[in-house]
């Protein structure tokens, strides 16, 4: 760089200014500066209170305990959370966009394998450490895994529930076994009401029976059983009671069933409870009853709601995250959203407290839990859902033999998964 | 040491007495009527504008066996003005006020009342139970129907002698009467205990419709079979160029019954304007319009019931339903 020839001209009084201009020049840098390292976890470099934002897809009440939680942190931390609708699309879409993607969102755990796959998602033992869920039920930790690694901070879990009548049910009816269920169906269906009602061709639903005959719709490692034996038996077995149900079993018919006195049991979500107990019938929860074929209870699926981390805010915000996770594990917090939700909570500690095992609903959940098997959170089951289906409608409805409908079954989601990948 | 004991017993009941009262639900209104006034009934209601039953004249009063010429009801404890009335309610009091508390009605063939706040009846009223109606058709030949119910197998009955409750004549053809909700088993019989149906048993608590035939054959249902049955209606459907061989699925929600047998329904047939039709059982009010053998298909679409409807299907996502052919 070449001088000004004018450069050699300067004064001691323009030196004196250059160099006060330079000190404030300094200081203001120094300030700056200041204000950056006072919040390792700051937002583009401006001070003040870091926003970290939770997508979610609950209704009011369930934030309103999370918002009451989190309001500890502020003023130095503000959790915004941002009800999202078509929530799932949106993280396949902005998941990797720092400007765009939530710090963390609070859903069901069975879309953890697409986003992990995705690699939208940091596990969230990275930030809370290995041993961090030591203290939760151990379905709603299996429900978080993917692949070894766990991406969800379970805060509660549902389970269906074997719910009855109690004005129709007597206590000596509740029935243990599958036979007994059966044996109850056959004896109290007629002249317009039905011994036991469920959707029994919702894959969400048969579910249960298949994982009581042992089976499963997919394995952990995303192969497709829908042609297994177990699979099998258990459609065939099942078909017996279909025939004591209502030809059409979607949600809103089995619930209106149910609520207007036509059934006398069902199986259903604890989401269902307060709509029961509101039209005044006296619910009552019973255990699953247990197959008598295989001495295995019907073990439905879990859907377990927690919160995950998203990988792109995860690297800048770690410390601030952190905080706001500890702050919603607290054994408190499950217990409230417990509470509101109608769900169970997911930490082990809360059912020591009375507020807890006094809670029927919950402690049936509690129960359910030792042998539900949480919703498979793999890519491949997106595609099972409707080809299960298919087959559950093809046999109980259609009347297709279940040999032929489960291999037809199996071929499709098989060509629908390799279409997939 | 004692008076310490009673002391701290007195103390633990003290939260639990308001509790005993508060959870006292039910009032008794018993009443006398003169021996025109049949099938009395009583309609209450609050001054908060809640009524105890849903529709006029009320609920029917029940005769206390051991005090004769008394009928007796339940209330809900919040009730504080009755009517009674009788004879379908053509015949009726005036209102009384009874104020949230259990009272003796005494009515006079001018309708005038007299109300009592102590008891004018000997022992305690009947325990309160949930009761259930039998509505009963019954043939010609089998005059003043009754009832008989029991449980089963405790064998405990519910009338005090065969051939039990009569049942009360309806406009509309049908008998009536209440029973106790812990009944599981009934009889239907008719001149003065003569004629009879068998055992009917394994029932559950709910209103039930009995039709009984000269031969004491009968058909049950729970669904009341006096409620309005619609007319057959006709399904028209506009369906993609690619849905081959449409079909209807149509069934009724919420009892669940489907008009066909089995997955994917009943084939429409085409039209000369583009439209499909089949005719379906007017109570249906839900459908499904699917082709090619069901393998694609809408979502369920609720329907009016009663009504001819036209289903527009754009795809499987995006289907319309009108009640006048739409303007093409």
């Amino acid at each position: 760089m070449r001088s000004s020839p004018a450069f050699h001209y300067h004064t001691f009084l323009e030196e004196s200014i250059m160099r006060k201009a330079l000190c404030l020049l300094m200081v203001f840098i120094l300030f700056l500066l200041t204000g950056c390292t006072g919040n390792p976890d700051n937002q583009g470099g401006k001070s003040g209170p870091v926003t970290i934002t939770i997508w979610h897809d609950k209704e009011a009440a369930v934030i309103a305990v999370l918002e009451e939680a989190v309001k500890a942190l502020e003023p130095e931390i503000v959790v915004m959370f941002e009800k999202k609708a078509g929530m799932t699309e949106s993280l396949k879409l902005v998941g990797n966009d720092k400007n765009a993607a939530p710090d963390m969102y609070f859903f069901a755990h069975d879309k953890i394998g697409v986003y992990a796959e995705m690699g939208i998602l940091t596990p969230v033992t990275d930030l809370l450490g290995d041993d961090a869920l030591a203290g939760y039920l151990p379905l709603t930790v299996k429900g978080g895994t993917y692949k070894g690694k766990i991406y969800q901070v379970p805060l509660y879990f549902e389970t269906l529930l074997f719910m009855y009548n109690k004005k129709y049910m007597a206590e000596k009816d509740i029935p243990a076994t599958t036979e007994q269920l059966y044996a109850y169906m056959q004896r109290k269906t007629k002249y317009g009401h039905y011994g036991f009602v469920e959707q029994h061709s919702t894959p969400y639903y048969a579910a249960g029976w298949i994982h009581g005959f042992g089976g499963s719709l997919i394995t952990d490692d995303g192969v497709p059983c829908l042609d297994c034996a177990e699979v099998k038996s258990a459609l065939t077995y099942h078909k017996k009671f279909v025939e004591y149900m209502p030809g059409e079993t979607e949600y809103a018919t089995v619930n209106t069933l149910f609520t207007e006195g036509m059934a006398h049991a069902t199986i259903a979500g604890p989401w269902f409870v307060p709509t029961v107990r509101a039209v005044g019938i006296d619910v009552g929860i019973a255990p699953m009853p247990i197959v008598d074929e295989t001495g295995l209870p019907l073990a439905p699926y879990s859907g377990i709601q927690g919160l995950h981390v998203l990988k792109v805010q995860a690297q800048q915000k770690k410390n601030v995250i952190l905080q706001v996770l500890r702050t919603l594990m607290r054994p408190e917090v499950s217990v409230k959203l417990a509470k509101v939700s109608g769900c169970a909570p997911a930490v082990e500690s809360c059912y020591t407290l009375d507020e807890v095992t006094n809670d029927s609903l919950i402690m049936a959940m509690r129960h359910t839990a030792e042998t539900a098997i949480p919703m498979p959170n793999i890519p491949e089951m997106d595609v099972m859902w409707t080809v299960t289906g298919n087959l559950l409608t093809n046999v109980n409805m259609s009347g297709q033999d279940v040999d032929s409908a489960a291999k037809a079954a199996q071929k499709k989601v098989l060509e629908l998964i390799e279409a997939m990948k | 040491m004692k008076k310490l004991v009673a002391l701290l017993l007195c103390l633990m009941m003290l939260p639990i007495l308001p509790a005993v009262a508060e959870t006292a639900e039910m009032l008794v209104v018993y009443a006398s009527v003169p021996a025109d006034w049949s099938w009395p009934c009583v309609w209450a209601w609050s001054s908060d504008g809640t009524n105890a039953f849903a529709s006029w004249p009320g609920d029917l009063m029940e005769p206390d066996p051991a005090n004769e010429g008394w009928y007796y009801i339940y209330l809900p404890s919040g009730m504080e003005s009755v009517i009674i009335n009788a004879n379908d309610g053509s015949v009726q009091t005036d209102e009384i006020k009874i104020d949230k508390q259990s009272a003796w009605i005494k009515v006079a063939e001018d309708k005038t009342f007299s109300v009592f706040f102590e008891a004018l009846t000997t022992g305690e009223a009947p325990a309160y139970t949930e009761r259930f109606t039998v509505y009963a058709q019954v043939d010609a030949t089998w005059e003043n129907p009754g009832i008989w119910a029991w449980e089963d197998p405790s064998g405990k009955n519910a009338f005090a002698a065969w051939p039990g409750r009569a049942m009360k004549p309806n406009e509309n053809g049908w008998f009536s009467a209440k029973v106790p909700a812990w009944c599981n088993c009934i009889i239907i019989n008719a001149n003065a205990g003569s004629v009879q149906t068998i055992d009917i048993k394994d029932l559950d608590p709910a209103d039930l419709w009995i039709t009984v035939n000269a031969d004491a054959s009968f058909e049950i249902t729970y669904d009341d079979p006096t409620a309005l049955k619609a007319a057959d209606i006709t399904v028209f459907a506009k369906v993609p160029e690619d849905w081959e061989n449409p079909c209807l699925w149509a069934w009724e929600h919420p009892s669940g019954t489907n008009v066909f047998v089995s997955w994917p329904g009943e084939a429409l047939t085409a039209g000369e304007d583009g439209w499909y039709a089949i005719t379906v059982p007017g109570w249906i009010n839900s459908v499904i319009i699917n082709a090619k053998e069901g393998s694609i298909q809408t979502a369920d679409l609720r329907v009016d019931a009663g009504k001819d409807l036209y289903v527009t299907v754009v795809s499987a996502e995006d289907a319309a339903v009108t009640y006048e052919k739409p303007v093409e």
